[in-house]
């Protein structure tokens, strides 16, 4: 198993414009690490590059301190699982398994013992005289992750694996991933769109858009910290919610959101660098479940939003107030036996505590 | 369906089929008649005799001419099969520049009739000592252009992950094509593969223009000559001996892809 290293890695189609645009990271050995996007943000370009599927325009890229940005995807070590499972459609599972070792010249014998132990891993064992076209979605896709396994590659990567699965079978193929890679004890890195899956699977996540990192971290961390307005709005279903306002101060220092007079007094907050933008715009975020229908004892201090109620989703383990916004609205989490009703005013309780701000302009946090 | 609808559907599919099996059908018995019968048109000869095959075969060396014709067109079907695909892959999955400018030339050969190339490609012939060899039938025909554009389709109608995945596990393009793509587009080598057999087979002009040695001719030239150049000495049965005798590859051929045949003709350009 390897480190991999990106440095100032950039794809450009046509000359002019980068698809993805200068992106550094590193990969630690053994580290599941997520690339999540939107679709477009270029997450997959980078794993093609990584793969060798696609030229790197600029910038070098070292699996375990080697470059290997000229060598043939074979000689990468690497192995990749396809969102459509890729199989060969004319071979049986195990002819689809033991192609790749057949042409790096192993010998039948240790062919059979990967084979069969790849399978035994995956439980496919029963499959492995079938062809592709008479297995079901999740079975296709352990086979091609058997595929992967396999070659005993420094690094697997994945590209959305799991989109092409119904729900249910996604979600238990997330559990078994999570089993798979402590069992492999590998590197994987892994392309999604679906932030539940970057949330659940990495290590560390990296979130790219329009081919720009906008920040790398825990799955914690970008929950609890995102560096900007996309992460808060990406990361977390439902994402942050976001207040637009003004710093003013009277006594002390506020952020005022002026049609609702909803009010937060800052003089509780840690956030020193919020002074700076005194009688400037910023926007406040507040995650769904930092939002409550009265003030609660342990945490706070609070501020109170007065709003009209405009829909309610009861999930039976929570429920989900939408509040009017301005022509917007937000979201927030209750218990599912908080007593609102639709059309009617409703109290929101913002802790104080959690909340984020962010510059309008560059679309950054202050801190 | 009504019986009634059915039954005249039946009977105009008999009718027609029966107007193209009756020539044919006519030309083996008469082949088998003695020469003095073939006149009355009749169906069943009062006896069924070889002589017509016998004096065929002891006047043109007809089973040379089957063998050249078996060459060339195996040669053709199989250079074109190979060749055809390894450009239909660049132009469909492979990124350079003029990739769509080479295509537009390539479909735009297909509108030139052979006739208007016939002489242009004689000269080649001539100054490169190819004629009266089997250079000159062979190497022409290697690139298929309804080939290319049957295999650039074809590649194209399947998964692009499919080749990245090939790329991973070690294939070069070649290997690609050949042993990763090609068994997935069955239907499409059976349909260029039998419709280059066929052109290769019935083409008459080119080698009548190419090969005046007796060696070196294929069947139907052999046939043609045959038949209309005096040496059957006006015996019918013989001639249309000499024409069975060029038919039935072909049909068997037929037979025995058919299903393929009309299977790759009803899917082509569907994919699964």
């Amino acid at each position: 198993m390897a480190d991999v290293l990106l440095k100032n890695i950039s794809k450009s189609y046509d000359g002019k414009t980068n698809v993805v645009e200068s992106v550094s990271f590193e990969f630690k050995d053994k580290e599941f690490v997520v690339l999540v996007g939107p679709s477009g943000c270029g997450k997959s370009t980078v794993l093609r590059m990584i793969a060798g599927l696609e030229e790197i325009t600029g910038g070098d890229l070292l699996i375990d301190n080697k470059r290997v940005n000229d060598l043939l995807p074979k000689d990468r070590d690497i192995a990749m699982v396809f969102q459509n499972y890729a199989l060969y459609p004319h071979m049986t599972v195990y002819q689809n398994m033991a192609f790749g070792l057949k042409l790096k010249k192993m010998s039948r014998k240790e062919i059979d013992q990967r084979v069969q132990k790849a399978a035994a891993i995956l439980d496919i064992i029963p499959l492995l005289d079938r062809r592709p076209k008479a297995m079901s979605g999740g079975q296709r896709q352990r086979v091609a992750i058997g595929r992967a396994i396999v070659r005993n590659p420094k690094v697997f990567l994945f590209d959305e694996p799991l989109s092409n699965l119904d729900a249910k079978l996604r979600v238990q193929m997330r559990v078994e991933l999570q089993k798979l890679h402590k069992k492999l004890q590998a590197t994987i890195i892994y392309v999604t769109h679906d932030q539940t899956e970057a949330m659940t699977l990495g290590d560390r996540i990296i979130v790219l858009k329009d081919g720009i990192v906008m920040q790398i971290g825990s799955p914690m961390k970008l929950y609890n910290q995102p560096d900007n307005i996309f992460v808060a709005g990406f990361i977390g279903s439902p994402p942050v919610n976001f207040i637009p306002g003004m710093i003013k101060r009277t006594d002390t220092l506020n952020f005022i959101h002026e049609s609702t007079g909803f009010n937060v007094n800052l003089s509780d907050i840690p956030n020193k660098a919020i002074a700076g933008f005194e009688d400037k715009k910023v926007i406040l975020g507040i995650r769904p479940e930092d939002i409550y229908s009265k003030p609660q004892i342990n945490s706070g201090p609070f501020a109170k939003l007065s709003t009209t109620c405009i829909a309610i989703e009861q999930m039976g383990s929570e429920m989900l107030v939408y509040a009017a916004l301005d022509e917007k609205q937000i979201i927030a989490r209750f218990s599912p036996e908080s007593k609102i009703e639709m059309g009617k005013r409703v109290d929101l309780f913002v802790d104080t505590g959690r909340v984020h701000f962010f510059d309008p302009e560059t679309e950054s946090v202050i801190r | 369906m009504s019986i009634i609808k059915k039954t005249i559907l039946y009977i105009l599919l008999t009718v027609a089929a029966l107007s193209f099996i009756y020539p044919f059908f006519w030309m083996i018995m008469a082949s088998l008649s003695p020469e003095a019968e073939i006149g009355s048109l009749v169906f069943f000869p009062s006896r069924i005799t070889f002589s017509n095959y016998i004096s065929m075969v002891s006047k043109i060396p007809i089973g040379r001419a089957l063998f050249n014709s078996l060459l060339v067109s195996g040669i053709n079907t199989g250079v074109a099969l190979v060749f055809s695909s390894m450009v239909g892959y660049a132009l469909s999955r492979m990124e350079f520049k003029g990739r769509n400018l080479i295509f537009m030339i390539i479909i735009f050969t297909m509108t030139l009739p052979f006739q208007i190339t016939l002489i242009p490609n004689y000269i080649i012939m001539v100054k490169l000592r190819w004629v009266d060899s089997y250079l000159s039938l062979t190497v022409p025909f290697l690139i298929n252009t309804f080939g290319i554009l049957m295999f650039r389709q074809a590649f194209k109608g399947l998964p692009q992950a499919l080749i990245d995945a090939a790329r991973i596990d070690g294939c070069g393009d070649l290997r690609i094509i050949f042993t990763i793509l090609w068994p997935n587009i069955k239907p499409t080598i059976v349909t260029v593969g039998i419709l280059a057999f066929m052109g290769s087979w019935n083409e008459v002009l080119w080698p009548l223009i190419v090969i005046r040695d007796e060696q070196l001719m294929t069947l139907p030239q052999l046939v043609t000559l045959f038949a209309v150049g005096g040496r059957a000495e006006s015996q019918i049965g013989v001639k249309l001996a000499s024409a069975v005798f060029l038919a039935t590859p072909i049909i068997v051929a037929y037979l025995f892809f058919q299903k393929h045949f009309i299977q790759s003709m009803a899917s082509t350009g569907l994919k699964e």
